[in-house]
């Protein structure tokens, strides 16, 4: 996609918006549900990549903002139309991490890795000590959920508005800061870029596509308690699909968004005592042998044609 | 009104724990003055020029840009304000290309500030005064590190500065490109009408290209002037053991 122009990129990814548009009036109910959790992964892949694979930052705060969007939907349900409520979802988790980052993000490395997964946990106790200690219980239950087609193309919206804000942030001038300060944050610096102010707005900015995609996704649990929604398997997941694909680039997180989610569904039918092990296995071969993500093999491929033709 | 002082350091410390690497320095440059700095190794001259740069703020003490006190402000804000700056070894974007490289500065520091030379006006015009204009499109990790240093000066002259601070460009230089790195320098303040400001610890060469010169030693500033009445100074004289200023 870096060889492409950001003008036929966002096309392409319209496109792709349209048909995918059309699925719940084509597919079955369950491969409907697939699709569903591969636009859920593509969103919140392509948004953590905007942020770190830019600026090499490696942040586990994904099941932070996701959890913090799903109870955004549990305590405004039934208050709000469901389409206020998955911005809202959105704005905390933005919020959020606009205020965690300015006092974290001058940690980097495994500092940062640890803190953000702390930051999880310390969102998921806190809610749990204000649910039990003010209103008394330990979840929540959403009645009268929104149709699965609502619930779909609002995943779709958020998840394409996370690619085109990718396109877009690559394509600009922040985009290009964040790039700078990946390399090598103290040159950029001198070089005239706010390095915290950026670090911070692209921190927030791509924590709101996490929690407007966990506002959206939350009313399918029905029953919300927060060891369903802070799950650290989600940030997990989402950090280990975006460095498969590649997180320098766009394309590869969604890429391996799809191939993921299919893969873990065929694995889980298939094998269901043995998928996560399969899994494992799997991913530890490709860290071994592709650390730059399957996107760098086409980088390869492109740097050995150039080669060939020189 | 202008200030006639650009770049103003007053009474600027800088303590590491009990240690002090800059202890009281007073400095000022003015608009297109070519300034060395010399020292002995561990005289704070790199210290120093952070402090100017705002890569780190003096434990006490005043920097000011232009008349205005930036004390404490972050880098950005130094370069925004005409102060770029390059390092001891070369900090290029190494997987970016050479043009890539320097309109990273034009891109920021660079789009505020307006000179009316056309040598600043874009990346290939950079490119050229500096004369690397076939490595344009070369990712900037590939080049030999003359090269990234000369790229490096290209980069903080995308920032299109008032006053620029080169930390040691002609070190692991050969004699040939090291005279070529100090013409460049001379015809970046003659042509831009650009501050320099160079630190050096090959002196000699220093001495043969700059008007004025301060000497460091032991974080203090010992002499400041005519780089010919400095040479002649026995502080600095014996600072340096007498070996490398007396030619």
């Amino acid at each position: 996609m870096s060889a492409m122009t950001l003008a036929a990129s966002l096309r392409i990814t319209l496109l792709a918006t349209l048909a995918l548009a059309a699925m719940p009036w084509l597919l079955s109910d369950f491969a409907l549900s697939l699709t569903l959790s591969c636009l859920m992964y593509t969103g919140l892949a392509v948004s953590w990549a905007m942020f770190c694979g830019a600026t090499n930052y490696l942040s586990l705060a994904t099941s932070a903002f996701f959890g913090l969007g799903a109870y955004v939907t549990a305590w405004a349900f039934g208050d709000l139309p469901y389409l206020a409520i998955v911005l809202l979802g959105g704005a905390c988790a933005a919020l959020f991490a606009a205020l965690v980052g300015a006092a974290v993000l001058h940690l980097r490395g495994a500092y940062f890795a640890v803190i953000t997964f702390g930051l999880g946990e310390l969102v998921r106790h806190a809610i749990t000590y204000y649910e039990k200690s003010v209103h008394h219980t330990v979840g929540r239950v959403v009645s009268d959920p929104p149709a699965a087609e609502t619930v779909y193309l609002a995943v779709l919206a958020i998840a394409a508005l996370a690619v085109c804000t990718a396109l877009l942030v690559r394509h600009s001038r922040f985009g290009l800061a964040l790039r700078g300060i990946g390399a090598d944050e103290g040159r950029a610096e001198t070089l005239g870029v706010n390095a915290r102010l950026a670090k911070a707005s692209a921190f927030a900015l791509s924590a709101f596509f996490a929690g407007a995609l966990g506002a959206a996704m939350a009313v399918r649990w029905t029953y919300i308690d927060p060891p369903a929604v802070f799950n650290p398997f989600i940030g997990f997941q989402t950090v280990l699909i975006a460095m498969v694909g590649g997180a320098q680039t766009i394309i590869g997180p969604i890429v391996s968004a799809i191939v993921f989610s299919l893969l873990t569904e065929f694995l889980r039918l298939r094998f269901p005592y043995m998928f996560l092990i399969i899994l494992g296995a799997m991913l530890i071969v490709l860290v071994l042998y592709l650390p730059g993500g399957f996107a760098s093999l086409i980088e390869r491929a492109r740097q050995r044609r150039r080669k060939a033709n020189a | 009104m202008p200030d006639p002082v650009l770049l103003a350091a007053q009474k600027v410390t800088v303590r590491f724990g009990g240690l002090v690497a800059v202890d009281g320095v007073d400095f000022e440059v003015s608009p297109g003055e070519l300034v060395g700095v010399i020292g002995p190794n561990g005289a704070g001259k790199t210290t120093f020029f952070h402090t100017l740069s705002g890569v780190l703020a003096p434990t006490s003490g005043r920097i000011c840009v232009a008349g205005d006190d930036l004390t404490g402000k972050a880098a950005h804000v130094y370069a925004a304000q005409g102060v770029a700056r390059t390092f001891q070894t070369p900090r290029v974007f190494k997987e970016m290309s050479a043009e890539e490289n320097i309109r990273f500065g034009l891109e920021f520091a660079g789009r505020t500030r307006r000179h009316d030379h056309d040598a600043f006006e874009d990346a290939p015009a950079i490119l050229d005064i500096l004369g690397l204009a076939p490595m344009a499109r070369l990712p900037a990790g590939g080049l030999t590190p003359a090269r990234q240093r000369l790229l490096e000066i290209g980069m903080a002259l995308g920032a299109r500065p008032r006053v620029l601070l080169l930390d040691e460009v002609a070190a692991g230089l050969t004699h040939a490109e090291l005279d070529d790195c100090a013409q460049l320098i001379r015809r970046l303040r003659d042509e831009l009408g650009i501050a320099v400001i160079w630190i050096e610890h090959a002196v000699r060469v220093l001495m043969n290209y700059v008007e004025r010169v301060a000497v460091l030693h032991q974080g203090r500033k010992i002499a400041d002037g005519d780089s010919r009445v400095v040479a002649k100074d026995p502080a600095v004289i014996e600072a340096y053991l007498g070996e490398e200023v007396a030619a």
